[in-house]
């Protein structure tokens, strides 16, 4: 899911690159050194995951998996989208080198919603609920990015309505998917090296 | 899958004997002036340099092809979409839907811009080594601190997509077939779960093998950059042709494409 380049007026793109600015700056605050290679780490496995493909009806879909890195990375979640989004445009032409603000904005943004959806799970306590907080953050994830990238199309010209619209509505099946798979995931992940997963809380028992 | 873009820098040609800080900076301008323009007849100037560009790097046509026909996949819809749905007159009817020639110049202006600024990507990283290419940028004021994630990302991608591919041989051995079932999305997480577990835990390894060499955050590197006249001079072409293409873009000899509120 990448918006590609050319599409985009001017203004847009231009503001995609102030808002990424802004929030690398301040998701990256203080970032320590042992933190390099753990970002670099999902940053890879996002990129290569991102080639899984996903049967759907007579078509297949690929993963998109950013509600993942944020339920994995937290804060930090958005440093590790942009560089895939500029290892992406520099390998593949995929996006492209103009749109990489705009584009971290829409997969890192949604990342960074999906971990504060993630974070919500400290209110509740059932048993599943690793699974159910990783599915609604995957779910947000792609929504959020889904609506970021109708936002920037609409806000390019009234030509681009139309195919807004195709891709609010290609984001409904996409959601339900990533929904699973992250949901799976992070309930995998709580069972078999739960420190990996973001915002854990400390709680150290007496006695 | 061609993941190494960099398959190429050896071979011998004007681009690749660039000096990587010159060219990177010099052909970052040329992208970002072929973004800028918003007139047909100048992104077809731009499309003939990008193309020129890239027969002077010498990389071979199948490469390119085959990092094209991702970008392919995403810009051929718009021809479809782009007269159907676009607003105002239209000249004549398909299936109800009115067809603008309008829209159609639309489609074929971001064609061109995006094929051309692809081109243009493909040589200057396919022209020298990635992680000269990574220096450079370092030299070009990028944080330090992304440059490295940039390099250790880049080595990891081919270390991961290996076991990637043998986990998922794994999988076959034992009679997974990806179907579209609740079934298929829980092994999927598993899978992507199980990777990160295993990707870590490598990564784990090999960076307490780092910090026990001495690493302090800083990658050191032989590297050497140095620019002569000559990669001065090319840079000067190619910024007074950017600047060229936009300032014939804006001289209002030709019409721009309407686009929302210009």
């Amino acid at each position: 899911m990448h918006i590609s380049e050319g599409i985009l007026t001017t203004p847009v793109w231009l503001a995609g690159y102030a808002g990424t600015a802004v929030l690398a700056a301040v998701t990256m605050r203080k970032l320590d050194m042992e933190e390099v290679p753990k970002i670099s780490v999902i940053t890879a496995v996002f990129f290569i995951a991102s080639l899984i493909k996903v049967p759907l009806g007579p078509a297949s879909i690929h993963l998109i998996l950013n509600g993942l890195v944020g339920v994995v990375l937290g804060w930090r979640a958005f440093a590790a989208i942009m560089l895939g989004i500029i290892l992406q445009a520099i390998i593949f032409g995929h996006g492209g080198i103009t749109v990489i603000g705009i584009n971290s904005l829409m997969l890192g943004g949604g990342a960074l919603i999906a971990y504060m959806v993630w974070q919500q799970r400290h209110r509740f306590s059932f048993k599943k609920r690793e699974l159910v907080f990783g599915a609604l953050a995957g779910a947000a994830g792609t929504i959020s990015s889904g609506l970021v990238l109708a936002g920037a199309l609409i806000t390019t010209g009234e030509e681009f309505y139309a195919i807004a619209a195709t891709v609010l509505a290609a984001h409904v099946p996409i959601m339900l998917i990533e929904a699973a798979v992250v949901g799976s995931s992070a309930a995998f992940l709580y069972k078999t090296k739960p420190d990996i997963l973001a915002g854990r809380r400390q709680t150290v028992k007496e006695g | 899958m061609a993941l190494d873009i960099d398959r190429y820098h050896s071979v011998d040609s004007v681009v690749n004997r660039w000096d990587p800080r010159t060219k990177i900076a010099a052909l970052g301008i040329l992208i970002f002036s072929i973004a800028l323009v918003k007139t047909l007849p100048m992104a077809l100037v731009g499309f003939a340099v990008a193309v020129l560009l890239i027969r002077l790097t010498a990389l071979p046509w199948h490469f390119i092809f085959h990092g094209l026909s991702f970008v392919l996949i995403f810009l051929v819809p718009f021809f479809f979409i782009m007269p159907l749905s676009y607003p105002g007159e239209s000249a004549f009817e398909i299936l109800g839907l009115g067809f603008a020639w309008e829209g159609l110049r639309l489609a074929t202006l971001i064609f061109i811009k995006a094929i051309s600024i692809v081109l243009v990507t493909y040589a200057i990283f396919g022209s020298s080594r990635f992680d000269i290419s990574m220096l450079a940028l370092q030299h070009l004021r990028c944080p330090k601190v992304v440059v490295q994630m940039l390099l250790f990302t880049y080595r990891y991608t081919f270390v991961f997509l290996d076991e990637m591919r043998r986990m998922h041989t794994s999988m076959q051995a034992r009679g997974f077939i990806a179907r579209a079932n609740m079934k298929t999305m829980t092994i999927l997480g598993h899978f992507v779960g199980t990777l990160l577990i295993r990707s870590f835990e490598r990564t784990d390894r090999v960076f307490k093998a780092m910090l026990s060499k001495g690493y302090q955050g800083e990658l050191h590197s032989m590297v050497e950059f140095h620019s002569h006249g000559i990669d001065y001079a090319k840079a000067v072409v190619v910024v007074v042709f950017s600047l060229a293409l936009v300032v014939g873009d804006f001289s209002g000899q030709w019409p721009q494409a309407v686009q929302g509120w210009y």
